[in-house]
């Protein structure tokens, strides 16, 4: 009898399947066929940020005859870039995409997205030197920079101040303090190491002044194992080899759990974590304040950048010049930065809109940190970065999520890991017919 | 009655009823007068134009892109000028390189002993509870057998992504109702037991629903005189019903060799939230990290083509073994 149903269902499925095809078919074809009607131009842009939908209703508003429609995707970071890489081939992507600093090269490389000069102009009076190196290449301009994602430590003020502790400004202080807050209480952490977010690592890197990689006309160094980058592992190696600190990767719901109920009292984020802070560990608001990332040497203010953002327009775009005054409207206009501040919790990279109003509330998440946002403009100027990340940032990651994850897990030296990305990353750029050494 | 003539009919369908119920077994010597010629083989267009839909979406959502995967995995980027190359770049003909790179990588071969692994633990466990459930449901004095076939049969139904994110939480120290705070669920060793489970359950239901209906296409006077001879609640299970389930059994064996083959959904779930599992940690994630992650499509493409070759052989092989297996069993 269950039979009958199963072979019923099968071909319930079967037509389903046709059905469905049929009409995917027949959506897309519509989607292509639209041209240069009458009405409003309509943008597609796609964007993961909390808040973003805002920013995009003021620009409708603003602008009745480009209708900007915001997309989230299906995965944030590099899901959302190779989906993009793998959909350029087949015409499908949006106008415009939200671009981490760290992958434009790669969707450069992949002609994903198109160079902007003709539609921007001139964007030095608007942004610094260091946010336009990431997004300019060969002279061209292929992206508007949103912020600037300073590291900083965020810790825990009632559980510090208990134990008598306060934020560390080297690096040797927050070992120090990992092991006061450990041994006081075995079931707590001053924070994690994260396999899963590269980009994190990359920023203690830049800290501690690595460049991985370095380009000379079209010749590529790669030093992923410099000595700078090893002493980032081995410093955390041995952190993590005491049990001083949880080698637990960032947001998985075990990692949700010990930042809300207090196992973890620190977390070396970014800028953008009271963004995030309230879906991660809700029950703490207000508990969390914001420092300066510890430093190597006593009164060295360098720090990296973990995330950071631009958005680019896409070689799919049937309206580039639209798309293009987008973004810059955005990013760079008084306008939209306001409300990327108010609703995005971004920190603006255009240098009129550091000293925007907005910037003197802190975001609703740091209630108790009046002047957050100083601190983060502060931290903003000490931003050192890679030369240039490299068109392969994608193999990296992937490679660093792999081989750290390896090591913690066989508690193997995590600078063994650094070799492995190395490897791997040099192997790629090679076989791809990059001149890399390294 | 109907069953028998099913049974003489010129192609019996493997799989729906089990060969083993050959009408040469039943009482009576009543088969043979069934064998009558099939009824009048006229031309008819219909079983063609019935296929029609199928063969079509087969031969363009299957066949047509493998072949483009093979012909992709001839290919490789070529880098254009400027410094990231983004100035014409294009796909060059690499002959076999990229077939040679997939074997000469020890991380592939490790990614196949990883799946092994897993399909060591979960095709016996499938077939074991699968097996248990369906002669325990298919008992004579088993109660609320609806309710019980409906709660085995449901994990099925369950999407291989929510299950895996449900596991997840389940394994998970902070949040685990089973232990998790003793148990590392996510030990080097512990998860090739933990990704077995999440792979077993998603099948477990859909594998006791086949051999549960065969169970119930048997003829049950078997069972009676078994009864009446004396035999047991458990004798008749083990000593008739497990034999005549054996080439079912059989068929579901293969299906969950293929199915493990296949392992994706659930240590790519898995993986962001234990460092146990790594983005090439079965072969088919490692197809999906070349082509969709590392954006080598080719690669991807190579790797996917030298798995499909051993999934064949290896059905192929799996097969033959156990058809004799069955074979000996009926004997």
């Amino acid at each position: 009898m269950l039979g009958g149903y199963l072979k019923k269902a099968a071909i319930l499925g079967l037509a389903a399947t046709t059905a469905l095809t049929t009409l995917a078919a027949c959506g897309s074809s519509k989607d292509s066929s639209d041209g240069k009607s009458d009405g409003p131009v309509k943008l597609t842009f796609v964007n993961w940020d909390g808040g973003m939908k805002d920013v995009v209703d003021e620009w409708n508003r603003q602008n009745p005859n480009v209708q900007v429609e915001l997309t989230k995707p299906s995965g944030t970071g590099y899901t959302l870039y190779n989906k993009l890489i793998t959909n350029n081939r087949a015409g499908t992507n949006p106008d415009t995409t939200e671009v981490e600093y760290q992958a434009l090269p790669a969707l450069i490389a992949n002609k994903v997205v198109v160079p902007i000069d003709d539609y921007v102009g001139d964007l030095s009076s608007d942004f610094d030197k260091a946010s336009l190196a990431q997004v300019q290449f060969d002279g061209k301009t292929y992206g508007v920079p949103q912020n600037i994602c300073p590291m900083i430590f965020f810790y825990r003020k009632d559980i510090f101040d208990q134990l008598g502790l306060k934020a560390p400004a080297t690096w040797d202080e927050y070992a120090a303090a990992a092991e006061t807050i450990h041994k006081h209480n075995p079931k707590q952490f001053i924070g994690n190491f994260t396999a899963v977010d590269a980009g994190w690592f990359a920023g203690l890197a830049q800290q501690a002044g690595a460049n991985w990689w370095t380009a000379s006309g079209s010749k590529w160094t790669v030093a992923i194992d410099d000595a700078p980058t090893r002493k980032v592992a081995d410093y955390w190696g041995d952190l993590i080899q005491k049990g001083l600190v949880s080698p637990e990767p960032n947001w998985s719901p075990q990692w949700n759990t010990d930042m809300n109920n207090g196992t973890l009292v620190g977390w070396v984020s970014a800028q953008w974590a009271p963004n995030q802070l309230p879906g991660i560990a809700k029950d703490t608001a207000g508990k969390w304040v914001a420092a300066p990332l510890p430093a190597w040497t006593p009164g060295d203010q360098t720090v990296g950048i973990w995330g950071g953002e631009s958005e680019a327009v896409t070689a799919n775009s049937k309206h580039p010049a639209e798309a293009a005054k987008f973004v810059k409207w955005m990013n760079s206009s008084a306008g939209g930065a306001k409300i990327l501040i108010e609703k995005v919790s971004a920190f603006p990279a255009s240098k009129a809109n550091q000293q925007l109003d907005a910037l003197r509330t802190p975001p609703p998440f740091m209630s108790n940190q009046p002047d957050y946002n100083t601190l983060m403009a502060q931290q903003a100027g000490n931003v050192r970065t890679f030369q240039i990340w490299g068109p392969n940032a994608n193999v990296t990651f992937d490679s660093y999520s792999n081989a750290f994850a390896a090591a913690l897990q066989r508690k193997t030296p995590l600078s063994a890991a650094l070799t492995e990305m190395q490897q791997a990353t040099v192997g790629d750029m090679k076989q791809r017919g990059f001149d890399a050494t390294g | 009655m109907s069953a028998i003539e099913d049974q003489a009919g010129p192609r019996p369908r493997p799989g729906t009823l089990p060969p083993g119920v050959g009408p040469r077994r039943l009482p009576g010597g009543l088969a043979p007068a069934f064998r009558s010629r099939p009824r009048g083989r006229r031309r008819t267009l219909l079983p063609q134009f019935l296929l029609a839909p199928a063969v079509l979406l087969f031969l363009l959502f299957t066949v047509a892109p493998g072949v483009y995967a093979i012909y992709l995995s001839f290919l490789k980027p070529q880098i254009g000028g400027g410094l990231l190359g983004n100035e014409n770049p294009k796909d060059v003909f690499a002959g076999l390189e990229n077939y040679r790179a997939t074997l000469a990588d020890s991380e592939f071969w490790h990614s196949i002993l990883r799946m092994l692994l897993v399909a060591g633990i979960g095709v016996p466990a499938t077939i074991f509870f699968a097996t248990l459930f369906a002669l325990c449901l298919d008992a004579k004095r088993a109660r609320l057998v609806g309710i019980a076939r409906l709660a085995i049969f449901l994990p099925y139904a369950v999407p291989g992504v929510i299950a895996s994110l449900l596991w997840g939480f389940i394994y998970l120290p902070a949040t685990s109702p089973i232990g998790g705070d003793h148990i590392d669920y996510f030990g080097s060793g512990q998860v090739f037991f933990s990704v077995a489970n999440v792979a077993v359950w998603g099948v477990l239901g859909f594998n006791m629903v086949v051999l549960y209906t065969t169970l119930r296409s048997l003829p049950r006077e078997l069972f009676e005189a078994a009864e009446i001879d004396g035999a047991s609640e458990l004798q008749i299970a083990l000593r008739i019903k497990l034999p005549l389930l054996a080439p079912t059994m059989t068929l579901v064996t293969v299906f969950s060799l293929i199915g493990a083959l296949q392992l994706f959904n659930e240590p790519t779930t898995l993986k962001p939230i234990a460092n146990a599992i790594s983005s090439t940690w079965v072969p088919l994630m490692r197809v999906y990290t070349d082509a969709f992650v590392n954006n080598d499509i080719h690669r991807g493409a190579a790797t996917s083509f030298l798995l499909i070759i051993m999934t064949v052989a290896a059905t192929a092989v799996a097969n033959l073994l156990l058809r004799r297996i069955s074979r000996r069993s009926e004997r």
